[in-house]
């Protein structure tokens, strides 16, 4: 849903904005060095309007949510410049009792994680009406967030509502007393996709219905481009770029907005070549340093010219544009130029590459024995439920998939489908299943996982983390070495790295590391629980292409598990899609794509956020596997459920659809589990 | 020159500054308070191991005139009642607590240390009848254990340490096998294990490197204690026996001249107080740098 403004809007007499930052600059202390967060920002927030602040993690959003709501944090010292009022409050240097009021009246706030923003020992209702000031005007905000049967939620505590009903719960604080402005940081980042999408309708419900304003910080410009009208890009600690949504989604005039929409990945992005990445994965604060003057994405921008070095670019506006309320204006010194050299040199840089996936479909011969091959799966965890009593979580349900060799494939799912279950079973870290597994040996499983940081061992050398993989290979200390750094180059690492502890290496270099760690001794098959999940869009681009050119390389078999089926459909020559313990859907990951043959598969594509993508009518959250609905377990959700799906056996069950493939191809038939067999509308 | 990105997979990262940096020359040297208190405590072992040649006089022998005051000519600290140096004594007594308070705990630590390993990384059946065993030592009371070695031993320096030492392990044990306990679940022990680590490197290097740490911070903040504890039970009468110098002794002994002869109680007393703050700021020196080192 863009919201763009018409030009109508320009004949209004001019409101004084909700929010405003003029010459906003930030500088915090962290270990005793004093840094500029915050470079000169003027910002805009106007009334009724949803602004959409995006950026890379360290481009100084979530610093600029905080010193509008005055939170900056005491312990970093911070030292504020310039202006920023929000509703007539200076929130920067006013005095701190004024400052309050002014959170408590003006502003609300909903952070990422409502799990430690809400108190775990008071009950919702308390805590909304402490915010609200009554019972009964909670029970209306709660309502109107979209929070079913809120007279009975009133009494839960925080960790008996799902992560979905927090985040409205949130909200519904957050709007309490009728604010001008809710700064929300990250809201739907933590939720799964179809939940997502209902947290962003009441988002976009809140401006709509109550007229306040809503900052929303995203590194997602998709989930920007759903439900914002004006967008502002945020690069090292300045406004890169902004303007109306529409605008600059869709014409966009900085280099670093061009790379960020070049890298997000989409349903439609090319799955043969490799994924566009920004120039230098560093992150953005690996930017130039304090007190210099010129552009600090030069170092990154493929047009980079030498006045970028000593000349700051101002937020300009085109030249031959109209005059209107809702300027959108770019800080590069080429303005529309940018754009224009940029997409003419495009095509060239695609037809470089090689493809990826091309060339392992020519090995489809050999590909007919299935590598791991999975029986009637069967995992049951003993938990204790929301009130502490004990119970059996079903993680897995009987699950039957084989994966052929050199094969990928993509489990997608929801939290709680049992996909990366199903991935510690077949790692065999998880030993508790009943049903069969058949994999190849420990050394030839490698395993990457998604928080690559905790995963490798703090105190040990990345050289140490590479080779205690090689004890038992009779290598000298030199060889090791050399493998060591020859796995480290594969991964696009320098030697130097070898000295390294993970935590002298950012995000993006840990996960290389990691994937090197895995690969040094080429595996049969590489398990993947969501490696890019925690890394900014490019990264994730980046790292995706090195799984698949390691793939290529080393020949292996990829299961990799992700929420994001945008993110599955680049890794996997096949999808299967989990739902609550089962597998509902399997098959070529374009066709599962662009043909879903199960209600809940359509639920998922439509809810993936995209540019120009309305949000989706999706209703309820996946429940808990903890007593699951009976029968087609996806029945209370689903739009063309019958009545038979409530217990039904047969629709459960994975039935072969579509045409059979071609015998040796080594391709396998569609599979649906649904009473309709795929035969939706 | 390239669109807006870099094509292929591999985009080597050089080393721009921020937290992508890769190392250089690692930064040492820390909170310059820390490392002072620390000298301070490496000072004390320094005059504890040099004792016998700093102190001026033979502790046990009358080296002169009874009951001079502090400050008195050839004897600085004074003497007692029986004209006995009491630099001399306080020196060695000094030595005696230090030393021992820094065997016990280490001893402690080893022990304790090892059982906590071993039970916290095999877990299941090994890890319950270790910490029973713990648990068990655990109930003792210290002082009536000390008590009861030296009715049964008699008392002297060897069975007090005996005593301490048998008691103090338990807590080592406790707290490395915890700790042991939540690193084995973090998701780089897993990942060790996925990439194929044996069990024993798996405890050497991904686990013990963790849980040193805290063992140290705990260890050397209890250094102050046990010279406490040694300090009172020679004050019982169960620790060294005279003439001997040992600081809590002394201080009992002489606790009848208090009035009179303020000094002679007063020293031995004030140095056990100095020495257990020593160990104490040391021992938090030895966290803060610990814990700034990060894990």
């Amino acid at each position: 849903m863009l919201h763009t403004m018409d030009d109508t809007t320009t004949a209004d007499p001019p409101v004084t904005p909700v929010a405003s930052l003029r010459g906003l600059r930030v500088s915090m202390a962290r270990n005793g060095v004093r840094s500029t967060v915050i470079k000169g920002v003027d910002l805009d927030i106007r009334r009724g309007e949803i602004l959409g602040l995006v950026g890379e993690s360290g481009s100084g959003k979530s610093v600029l949510s905080l010193a509008l709501l005055g939170l900056l944090p005491r312990a970093s010292a911070p030292v504020v410049s310039g202006t920023l009022t929000v509703s007539g409050v200076d929130m920067a240097a006013g005095p701190e009792e004024e400052r309050r009021l002014a959170r408590g009246r003006d502003l609300g706030v909903v952070f990422q994680d409502p799990m430690t923003s809400l108190n775990p020992t008071m009950r919702i209702g308390d805590q909304v009406a402490e915010a609200a000031g009554s019972g009964a005007e909670a029970v209306r905000l709660m309502r109107a967030v979209g929070v079913p049967q809120p007279e009975r939620r009133m009494r839960a505590y925080p960790h008996e509502l799902s992560g979905g009903l927090r985040q409205r719960v949130m909200i519904a604080m957050a709007i309490a007393g009728g604010p001008k402005l809710v700064v929300a940081d990250e809201p739907t980042t933590a939720l799964d996709v179809t939940v997502q999408a209902q947290v962003l309708r009441v988002l976009r419900g809140l401006t709509d219905d109550l007229g306040c304003s809503v900052l929303m910080i995203t590194h997602d410009l998709g989930v920007a481009g759903q439900i914002t009208d004006r967008v502002a890009v945020m690069y090292a600690g300045r406004i890169a770029e902004v303007g109306p949504t529409a605008q600059v989604l869709e014409r966009p005039r900085h280099p670093y907005t061009l790379g960020l929409l070049a890298s997000r990945l989409g349903l439609t992005t090319e799955r043969g070549a490799p994924l566009r990445t920004l120039a230098d994965d560093a992150a953005p604060d690996a930017a130039p340093a304090e007190g210099d003057t010129g552009c600090a994405y030069r170092t990154r921008c493929p047009l980079a010219m030498p006045r970028c070095a000593d000349e700051l670019p101002p937020l300009g506006e085109a030249a031959t544009a109209a005059p209107t309320a809702f300027p959108h204006r770019s800080a590069c010194l080429l303005a529309d130029e940018a754009r224009q050299r940029l997409l003419g040199d495009a095509p060239a840089a695609e037809a470089a590459p090689e493809p990826v996936t091309e060339d392992v479909k020519g090995e489809r011969a050999e590909r007919a024995q299935p590598i791991v091959s999975t029986t009637e799966l069967r995992c049951d965890f003993t938990v204790r439920d929301r009130r502490g009593r004990k119970a059996t979580l079903a993680a897995l349900r009987g699950v039957t998939l084989d994966v052929a060799a050199g094969e990928s494939i993509a489990l997608v799912g929801e939290s709680g489908s049992g996909k990366s279950t199903l991935l510690r079973v077949i790692a065999g870290l998880e030993t508790s299943f009943t049903g069969a597994v058949e994999r190849p040996g420990r050394r030839l499983t490698q395993m990457v996982f998604q928080d690559a940081g905790a995963s490798l061992t703090p105190w040990l050398t990345v050289r140490e983390l590479l080779t205690e993989r090689l004890t038992g290979l009779r290598l000298d200390r030199r060889a090791r070495r050399g493998r060591a750094a020859e796995a480290l180059r594969s991964v696009g690492l320098p030697e130097e790295a070898l000295d390294a502890r993970p935590a002298e290496l950012s995000g993006g270099q840990r996960q290389r590391v990691a994937l090197a760690r895995a690969t040094i001794v080429p595996p049969a098959v590489l398990l993947c629980d969501e490696p890019t999940s925690a890394l900014d869009v490019s990264l994730a681009a980046s790292v995706l292409n090195l799984i698949n050119t390691l793939r290529r390389d080393l020949g292996m078999t990829v299961i990799f598990v992700t929420h994001d089926l945008s993110v599955a459909r680049i890794v996997g020559d096949r999808i299967a899609v989990m739902y609550l313990g089962r597998l509902v859907e399997t098959g070529a990951a374009d066709e599962v794509i662009a043909d879903p043959k199960h209600p809940y598969t359509r639920a998922l594509i439509s809810a993936v956020p995209g540019l120009g993508v309305t949000l989706p009518d999706i209703v309820g959250e996946p429940p808990s596997p903890i007593d699951p609905p009976g029968g087609c377990a996806y029945h209370p959700r689903c739009a063309v459920a019958r009545e038979e799906c409530a217990t039904t056996l047969t629709g459960i069950q994975l039935v072969p659809i579509g045409p059979r493939p071609p015998r040796g191809s080594g391709e396998q038939r569609r599979g649906v589990a649904c009473v309709h067999r795929g035969e939706l509308r | 020159m390239t669109a807006t990105v870099t094509p292929g997979a591999v985009t080597a990262v050089d080393g721009p500054p921020g937290r992508g940096r890769l190392p250089g020359p690692r930064l040492r040297g820390g909170p310059l308070l820390s490392w002072v208190t620390l000298g301070l405590a490496g000072l004390v072992t320094v005059v504890a191991l040099l004792a016998p040649w700093l102190a001026p006089h033979d502790p046990v022998q009358s080296a002169g005139e009874l009951y001079a005051p502090v400050g008195s000519g050839g004897h600085l600290l004074g003497t007692d009642g029986i004209g006995r140096d009491l630099l001399s004594r306080t020196l060695l007594g000094l030595r005696t607590s230090w030393l021992m308070a820094l065997a016990i705990v280490a001893l402690g630590l080893l022990a304790g240390g090892v059982i906590g390993l071993v039970a916290g990384a095999f877990g299941g059946w090994v890890d319950a009848v270790l910490m029973r065993i713990t648990d068990l030592f655990l109930a003792l009371p210290g002082t009536l254990v000390a008590i009861a070695v030296a009715a049964a031993l008699g008392s002297g320096l060897g069975n007090t340490f005996l005593a301490i030492s048998v008691v103090w392990w338990p807590f080592y044990a406790r707290i490395v096998r915890g700790e042991v306990r939540a690193l084995a679940a973090r998701p780089h022990v897993e990942a060790a294990r996925m990439a194929g680590v044996g069990r024993t490197r798996l405890i050497v290097r991904h686990l013990l490197p963790g849980v040193v740490p805290s063992a140290v911070i705990t260890a050397s903040l209890d250094v102050g204690s046990v010279v406490l504890v040694l300090a009172s039970l020679s004050f019982l009468g169960l620790g060294q026996s005279a003439p001997a110098p040992e600081l809590g002794a002394d201080t009992s002994r002489a606790l009848p001249e208090l009035l009179a002869h303020w000094w002679i109680p007063a020293i031995p007393g004030l140095a056990v107080m100095a020495l257990s703050l020593v160990a104490n700021l040391a021992g938090d020196a030895v966290r803060d740098l610990l814990a700034r080192d990060g894990r």
